[in-house]
């Protein structure tokens, strides 16, 4: 019980965090630069295909969930303001139409929104292995703002897949806080890294002169050189992680 | 799972005919006294919402959410975390290698009551309320009308979307595309499924950003609504009455420390 309430404190926390910071960039006159009308409009369709691809990679039946996408694409062709409102209503209108219980994850969605841009606005989405690092800075980012989450709302153990990881580690004799980190830890950076690579193949089939209409669409212009063979890296590099998280994944965390 | 399924009955009730605001206050009223005033009350605020069901002749489709949507996790939810949590000192029964004690028992049932009340209230409020009464309601009181518009567009965008994934899948599939065997098929397979379908969604932007623009979308100016949502002083005395329940509450928690 304890713990629990910890963790609603620190929960808070982030939640006042981010309100100040938006608060301070709204009065600052940071956002309104980041929303122009193609922002606006370009939002539904990220939210769409977030949502979309989601329920394709579950009729898949694949072991990541690739339902950030459109949130990252946001973050980095139109700043992270603008990326980190399009996490937070895509978690908003899944919430009206799948499941009520998407509600509590929306600063989650928000960071990993948020994090793509500051990641993109200093220069890491030019390139394959850039890319791979932005993912994993944003799965960091979503571990620390999702656990105090997982432990005050759901109390560390959740009706997902991941939660058995928990359930493991929790046996092993490790602390509530630890063994959900551990899991999150675990989970996150294969379906993050993916995520991120997923967006800038789709940013990389995008014509210059599309982005170039979008208030950051400089920040995808990818570095000069082997398009096509980072492309293929990239991809290739996709289907090792979700490999690795389909056969090395269930022998660490398994007996 | 079907995306373009919204849970709005439409229906005449008391519970229906409040103003969007008054059943959004209800919800958080709800999420505020079982997550942060009175939590040891979380399963004894379930009762309300039953009856706020009921009054909202939505009660068939509530239990109905219920049953399929939230009894599967929460239960799954709870026999894990009964099991699984640190034990407390008073052990009621051991499986196998696992105990099960008193306190986890008491600590899971109180967390699933939580996420109960919580789902439930949103499920009612989604029950009698339509998206775009809700949006239309928060803009005429100063939410900035470009969030009306993302969500009420992704809820138009989403079920053509849908539709046009399924018409993806189907093509490629009468092509040859595995969507059902060895798993590295279907990782493969994902590519020439997703990448129609996002182009095809992004190319769309730039026509609708300038088709919106066309209609006065950044205008700074008053905009008038067509659709008028009533705000009685039933509503308003429901909304003070609540917002004094959970100041009442946070009062009787803080006092005796």
């Amino acid at each position: 019980m304890e713990v629990i309430t910890q963790n609603a404190v620190y929960f808070v926390v982030v939640l006042v965090i981010m309100v100040a910071l938006f608060a301070w960039a709204y009065a600052t006159k940071r956002v309104q630069k980041d929303f122009s009308t193609m922002t606006w409009v370009l939002i539904p369709v990220a939210i769409a295909i977030n949502l979309t691809i989601g329920q394709i990679v579950l009729t898949l039946k694949l072991p990541v969930y690739l339902d950030s996408i459109g949130t990252v694409l946001v973050g980095v062709i139109c700043g992270p303001w603008a990326g980190a409102l399009t996490g937070a209503l895509s978690n908003i209108i899944a919430g009206i139409i799948l499941d009520p219980g998407w509600f509590p994850w929306f600063p989650v969605a928000a960071a990993i929104g948020a994090t793509a841009g500051v990641m993109a606005n200093i220069g890491f989405f030019k390139s394959w292995w850039k890319v791979a690092v932005t993912g994993f800075v944003i799965a960091v980012v979503a571990t620390i703002v999702g656990t105090p989450i997982s432990i005050a709302v759901f109390g560390g153990i959740s009706a997902s897949g991941s939660s058995i990881i928990t359930a493991f580690l929790l046996e092993t004799g490790k602390s509530l806080l630890a063994a959900v980190l551990t899991t999150n830890f675990i989970a996150e950076p294969t379906d993050k890294i993916a995520t991120s690579l997923l967006a800038f193949a789709i940013i990389d089939g995008l014509s210059s002169r599309y982005l170039a209409r979008f208030p950051r669409g400089e920040n995808a212009a990818i570095e000069k050189g082997q398009q096509r063979i980072q492309l293929i890296i990239a991809l290739v590099v996709v289907v090792l992680l979700v490999l690795f998280a389909i056969f090395i994944l269930p022998r660490i965390t398994g007996s | 799972m079907s995306l373009n399924r919204s849970f709005f009955v439409p229906t005449q009730s008391f519970f229906h005919s409040r103003n969007p605001l008054t059943k959004l206050t209800f919800v958080f009223t709800m999420i505020a006294l079982a997550f942060f005033t009175l939590p040891w009350m979380a399963p004894a605020l379930i009762l309300p919402i039953f009856v706020m069901g009921f009054i909202g002749k939505v009660q068939k489709q509530y239990l109905n959410v219920i049953a399929k949507l939230i009894l599967p996790t929460i239960t799954f939810m709870f026999i894990m975390q009964s099991v699984f949590l640190p034990d407390g000192p008073t052990i009621l029964f051991s499986i196998w290698r696992f105990d099960v004690s008193l306190e986890t028992v008491r600590s899971a049932f109180l967390t699933v009551s939580r996420i109960f009340v919580m789902i439930s209230s949103f499920t009612l409020l989604l029950l009698t309320t339509h998206p775009s009464e809700l949006m239309s309601d928060l803009t005429r009181r100063g939410l900035p009308g470009q969030f009306a518009y993302v969500i009420i567009s992704t809820l138009q965008i989403l079920p053509q979307m849908q539709a046009k994934a399924q018409t993806i899948i189907n093509a490629q599939r009468s092509r040859g595309l595995d969507t059902q065997s060895s798993f590295i098929r279907r990782a493969g397979s994902l590519i020439p499924l997703v990448g129609p379908l996002v182009f095809g969604s992004l190319v769309e932007v730039e026509e609708r950003a300038i088709a919106i623009e066309a209609r006065g979308f950044t205008s700074t100016h008053a905009k008038t609504s067509l659709h008028d949502v009533p705000d009685t002083s039933v509503d308003k005395a429901i909304r003070w009455l609540l917002v004094a329940l959970v100041i009442f509450t946070l009062i009787l928690k803080l006092w005796p420390s």
